[in-house]
């Protein structure tokens, strides 16, 4: 089967359209947030100005700054302000399931988990920090550039039903991000978030879901299929698995809440009926009280 | 009550019913697919009751309820079914078929249809025959006769029985049961009909238990219009309606009167008046009762209340010129409402038969006159004369009485109350009651000072039909033959008395002309005419054109019965028109008399119903219950309730827009009432100016707009001569635009875009000189025409309005100088573009002139995203709601933010007035250049 020229056309113009309306609602979000904050507040290799000090014992002479010494009898130092880079690594789910919505007004998951993910990257950047995935497609990098890779990435839906933390590129010591509805057996992101630990990397666990997914408002005789078809499951009486179901989904919570208390990483989980600010400032703090300790 | 199917046998399918039970049973409701993510943990679960694996009972029970209904209703139950013992084969069916059954025909349908409808399931032969149109009965399949019977109507003459009777002869000894619908109406031989058929088998008879009324027809008797009404014998007090009906001025017809009137007791002919202006009565074309559809209860008028022809005559035009001493000028002016005025000399004027003639002071006429003129008397006609000094001096009617003349004169007359006499002028006694004038009023101011006198004879008494005070005969009538003549012992101008310049004096002559009309149709002069129909009475009583009948001699016109040939309408001769109505003179309406032992019936018996309809909408009802119950068994009902409740509110949203059109219809210029109407925004809208904004459904943006508005608003009050009332806020699908100048147009994402009404109303709106400043609110984050959230929806809003093309704001637009010199436009945010309508191509800048001489109109739009209403925005207290930029700029920013505000206003009120080349040296002076 071959694509013409004209609908390669097409579905890249389709596909275009939602570029500039993810980076806005994305640089929309992130204004929203970096009001109000400030630098790292201590000398360090940066272009800030920081302070000058004294110069001392054994310094070489050609730390002084002459232009600020000049001016008295002693002689100073002039100091930047530090400005250390952190990486970031994100994981963001596009797994069919995340491009679920409860109700029409509503944004899906996918689109919830994608405008975070992208806000975040901005904010990050921004601060100078390296932002990449975790998956390996793309490797961490600075600069303003590398928020319309991300979003490049982030158009590309997958295909499968569900899809668990990809970490082939983990580097040591990075802040780790992953955003997904946590749908999937959980093993694979235990195993994930082990194997970030062993190498030294902390982050954070970000479940997107929508309410229905928590409420299970169905009855009568359904048949439930997965967005990808895979999966189906037959119920004569659907209100009766509520009770059931909801047990599932809140252990599925609880279980992540466990992991993340033992391995150190942070867990929270989203509605797509909030606003993604919350979720943002969340992330933005978890990240930043890491980035701090460290 | 009873019941009977049609088609019993289909009954025996109630019989599977059990077997679709079964099969119904074992298929439950379908289920829905619905996509979930949870599936992977729905996984693994098990129902905990196993319900609807089956069909419930009550399901079921709902749809053997249906099915079961369907095989009853096909079945064809009868209710009340008409089952009669049948002797003979043979049906015939008599119908009256005159006017009388007119009213009652539909029933009479309805009881053949039920009746041929029986004898179709009998397989009887049937024939039906109408007593109006007499002829052998043929006998037929009941089928043939029902596709017939709306053919069959009612004629507006009336049954004969006898010859009917004949009819019948060539039936031979055939024996045959017979079915008589009558009307209720006597008629000759119906006695020996009955016998006859009862001679060849059983008759029943149905007669219609009705009131039947009628109308004679119309006379015109004294001014009045009299006809009579007639019942049948009754001693119940009946009231009927009659209203006469006629053409208005301008041919449309019209009701023209209506009078209530009572049969009391056992009366059953009464009078009815219809005491009618001469304007009016020449109108009437026919009178009919209310709720009497027949023939019989409509009379036809004909010319009888036409208007007459009047012939003034008077003694040559000896004094021309003097109008108001000619002898004839107020008689002129009393008939000329009401008849036809012929003029001219006697000879000419008696062929056109007159029906009165006029001499005023004429005391010799030519012998040949005379005698035509007495002839044409004696034949109706109505000879009017007045007396003057000719008639005083001549010896006219003097020793013997005149055959022209009324009474003897007495030489001289007499003259009373002038400057040579004794006494005063006389006045008028009260009219006697045989006269013609009795009723009348008699003015006070009246008077009579000369006329002729009566010589005392002995019929003088009889002849005086109106009096002086002091008993001096002042009119005189006398009978000739079929006509009269009246003489008035004055002149007919005011000469001798003052009675022509009083109302009395037209009064008087409009009854003695009214004597004249309306006399019936002088078979004499008819004989041997023939009448053509011009229009026809149909039995139920409308009239209807004739059509290919033929012509008819007068003397069988108005002798004989009514037939066929001779139907009931008008009938025009010449310029004649004359009616024919169903019911004569003097008419009896008789019951009908059956001898005792008649099989007689009223119409309304028990009716045969059938029921399989009912029985199907019933199942079609359970149907619709049974759709129902499934959608909530299989839990989609309430997303199909929903949709439902959608569709009737999206339904009856339209009314209320339609009634909104209609309130819009409405100005204040043109409706002076109109503040009612009107709302009463748009009222304040209009006595002070306003400025408005465009309420987006956002609480928050709409609060920002109104806040920033009210702020523009005082500070427009505060420095310039524009003083603004409160600012307000329009919904574009109600309210009207016309009274803003400047309209606020803050863009949110989730706008939703108005409606093709709403866009009329922005269009109309911008064409007659309103200016729209779309703001997107967005100008910190997209510079204008990128693809901001607010700016696509701008694009989607605009696509509507009729927007001319569009540029940048240029240098030297007016907007940068309509009140303050501005460069910067900013609101919260200070991006520069600032769309505005697009400059003619060709206008260049003239030499030494720091701008274009550009004459155009206002910019219907303005399109920023500075966020203006923000930084206007104040609150209750007078406070600025938001903070622009920072620390000192903040106030700067603020009061450019204000400026362009106030040039804005400026500008949409002023047009381009700054733009006018005498201020260029002042404003040069004050740009320093």
């Amino acid at each position: 089967m071959s694509i013409s020229a004209h609908d390669i056309r097409n579905i890249a113009e389709c596909d275009a359209a939602h570029l500039p309306g993810l980076l806005l609602r994305s640089q929309h979000l992130a204004n929203g947030v970096l009001l109000g904050e400030h630098g790292r507040r201590r000398p360090g290799s940066g272009d800030d100005f920081w302070q000058y000090r004294p110069l001392y014992d054994g310094e070489s002479h050609r730390m002084i700054d002459w232009r600020q010494s000049a001016r008295g009898d002693d002689h100073f130092v002039r100091q930047h302000e530090l400005k250390n880079a952190q990486t970031a690594q994100l994981w963001v789910d596009q797994s069919a399931s995340m491009r679920f919505t409860g109700h029409a007004g509503r944004t899906t998951k996918s689109g919830r988990a994608r405008v975070i993910a992208l806000a975040l990257s901005i904010l990050l950047l921004r601060k100078g920090e390296r932002v990449g995935l975790s998956d390996g497609t793309l490797a961490p990098r600075r600069g303003a550039q590398q928020v319309q890779n991300l979003s490049d990435r982030f158009e590309v839906d997958d295909i499968q039903d569900y899809a668990a933390p990809a970490i082939g590129a983990l580097k040591p010591n990075a802040r780790v991000v992953f955003i997904s509805d946590f749908m999937a057996p959980i093993e694979p992101v235990t195993t994930a978030v082990g194997r970030a630990t062993d190498r030294n990397a902390t982050g954070v666990l970000l479940q997107v879901l929508d309410p229905i997914e928590l409420q299970f408002p169905f009855s009568g005789r359904t048949i439930f299929e997965s967005l990808g078809g895979k999966l189906r499951h037959e119920s004569l009486k659907a209100s009766d698995l509520k009770a059931d179901y909801v047990e599932r989904i809140e252990t599925r919570c609880s279980a992540l809440r466990d992991l993340c208390q033992r391995t150190g990483w942070q867990y929270h989980r989203h509605m797509t009926d909030r606003a993604a600010q919350s979720a943002l400032l969340w992330l933005y703090h978890a990240l930043g009280d890491g980035t701090q300790r460290s | 009550m009873s019941l009977t199917f049609l088609t019993p046998w289909l009954l025996s399918a109630l019989l599977g019913l059990p077997v679709l039970w079964l099969l119904l049973r074992a298929v439950p409701p379908a289920p829905i697919r619905r996509f979930f993510p949870g599936v992977i943990l729905l996984l693994g679960l098990r129902d905990k009751t196993q319900i609807s694996d089956r069909t419930p009972w009550w399901l079921l029970l709902i749809r053997m309820l249906a099915l079961g209904l369907i095989i009853l209703g096909l079945a064809g139950p009868l209710l009340n079914p008409q089952s009669t013992t049948i002797k003979r084969s043979d049906l015939l069916i008599l119908l009256d078929g005159g006017w009388a059954a007119a009213r009652d025909w539909q029933a009479h349908q309805l009881l053949l249809d039920r009746v041929l409808n029986q004898a179709a399931r009998d397989g009887r032969p049937v024939a039906i025959a109408r007593l109006t149109t007499p002829s052998t009965p043929v006998f037929q399949s009941a089928q043939s006769w029902q596709e017939r019977l709306p053919g069959l109507a009612p004629t507006p003459w009336v049954p004969d029985a006898s010859k009917m009777q004949t009819a019948l002869q060539g039936l031979n000894d055939q024996p045959f049961d017979s079915l008589w619908l009558s009307d209720g109406l006597a008629q000759t031989g119906r006695a020996a009909l009955l016998s006859a058929l009862q001679n060849r088998g059983d008759v029943e008879v149905i007669e219609t238990e009705q009131t039947l009324f009628a109308l004679e027809p119309a006379k015109l008797s004294d001014g009045m219009i009299t006809l009579h009404a007639i019942r049948l014998p009754n001693t119940v007090d009946q009231s009927v309606t009659i209203r006469a009906h006629g053409t208005d001025p301008n041919g449309r017809s019209q009701i023209i009167s209506t009078i209530t009137t009572a049969f009391t007791e056992s009366a059953t002919r009464i009078p009815v008046q219809f005491s009618l202006p001469a304007e009016l009565r020449e109108r009437v074309s026919r009178f009919d009762i209310v709720g009497q559809t027949s023939a019989a209860g409509v009379s036809l008028t004909g010319n009888s209340l036409l208007r007459r022809e009047v012939a003034l005559i008077s003694e040559g035009a000896d004094r021309e010129g003097l109008e108001l001493l000619s002898p004839l000028h107020f008689i002129a002016k009393a008939y000329a409402p009401s008849a036809e005025l012929l003029s001219g000399d006697l000879t000419t004027l008696l062929p056109a038969n007159p029906d009165l003639v006029v001499l005023a002071d004429i005391a010799k006429l030519s012998t040949t006159e005379e005698t035509a003129l007495g002839q044409w008397v004696a034949e109706g006609g109505l000879l009017l004369r007045f007396a003057g000094p000719r008639l005083a001096t001549s010896d006219l009617s003097r020793t013997t009485e005149h055959p022209l003349m009324p009474v003897r004169l007495r030489a001289g007359g007499r003259t009373v109350g002038g400057a040579m006499s004794w006494g005063a002028p006389k006045s008028l006694a009260a009219f006697a009651p045989n006269s013609p004038f009795f009723g009348l009023e008699i003015p006070n101011d009246v008077r009579v000072s000369a006329q002729v006198l009566a010589q005392p004879d002995p019929s003088l008494s009889q002849r005086v039909i109106a009096m002086l005070a002091d008993g001096t005969p002042l009119v005189t009538r006398k009978q000739s033959g079929k006509g009269q003549i009246v003489l008035f012992h004055v002149t007919a101008n005011a000469e001798w008395s003052s009675l022509p310049l009083s109302g009395l004096f037209v009064q008087m002559l409009e009854r003695l002309s009214q004597s004249v009309a309306g006399s019936e149709p002088d078979m004499k002069s008819l004989q041997g005419t023939i009448w053509q129909p011009s229009q026809i009475l149909s039995a139920q009583g409308q009239l209807e054109p004739a059509t290919r009948l033929a012509g008819i001699a007068a003397e069988k016109l108005f002798d004989a019965p009514l037939s066929a040939e001779i139907r009931p309408g008008l009938y025009t001769h010449a310029k004649e028109q004359v009616a024919r109505n169903v019911i004569g003179p003097d008419s009896r309406l008789l019951p009908a008399i059956w001898p005792n032992g008649t099989n007689l019936r009223g119409l309304s018996d028990r009716l045969e119903t059938p029921l399989g309809g009912w029985c199907l909408i019933l199942a079609l009802l359970i149907l619709l219950v049974d759709v129902l119950a499934t959608l909530s068994l299989s839990g989609r009902l309430v997303s199909t309730v929903a949709v439902l409740c959608l569709l009737a509110t999206l339904s009856s949203t339209g009314p209320a827009c339609a009634q909104d059109d209609g309130a819009e219809a409405r100005t204040p210029a043109t409706n002076g009432n109109a503040g009612a109407a009107v709302s009463e925004k748009a009222w304040q809208a209009s006595s002070e100016l306003t400025l408005a904004y465009v309420v987006t459904g956002n609480s928050k943006v709409d609060a920002i707009s109104k806040a920033g508005l009210d702020g523009l608003s005082q500070t427009l009050f505060a420095r310039t001569s524009v003083e603004p009332a409160a600012p307000v806020g329009l919904d574009l699908e109600r309210d009207m635009l016309m009274f803003y100048p400047l309209l606020y147009w803050p863009i949110t994402a989730d706008q939703p875009t108005p409606s093709s009404k709403a866009y009329r109303k922005l269009n109309a709106f911008l064409k007659s000189g309103g200016m729209i400043v779309f703001d997107t609110r967005d100008g910190d984050i997209a510079g204008f025409g990128t693809s901001s959230p607010n700016s696509l929806r701008l694009q989607k809003i605009t696509y509507g309005i009729d927007i001319p093309a569009l540029e940048p704001m240029p240098q030297d637009h007016v907007l940068t100088r309509a009140f303050y010199l501005l460069q910067d436009f900013p609101g919260r945010y200070t991006q520069r573009d600032i769309w505005v309508e697009a400059a003619p191509q060709a206008v260049e800048k003239a030499a030494g002139m720091p701008f274009r001489n550009l004459n155009d109109g206002v910019s219907p739009v303005i399109i920023g995203g500075n966020d203006w209403a923000a930084a206007w925005a104040v609150d209750a207290q007078g406070k600025q709601m938001f903070p622009i930029g920072r620390n000192a700029s903040d106030r700067r920013q603020r009061e450019l933010a204000y400026r362009f505000g106030i040039n804005l206003v400026m500008h949409v009120l002023t047009g381009n007035y700054k733009s006018d080349q005498v201020h260029v040296p002042a404003l040069l002076d004050r740009l320093g250049q």
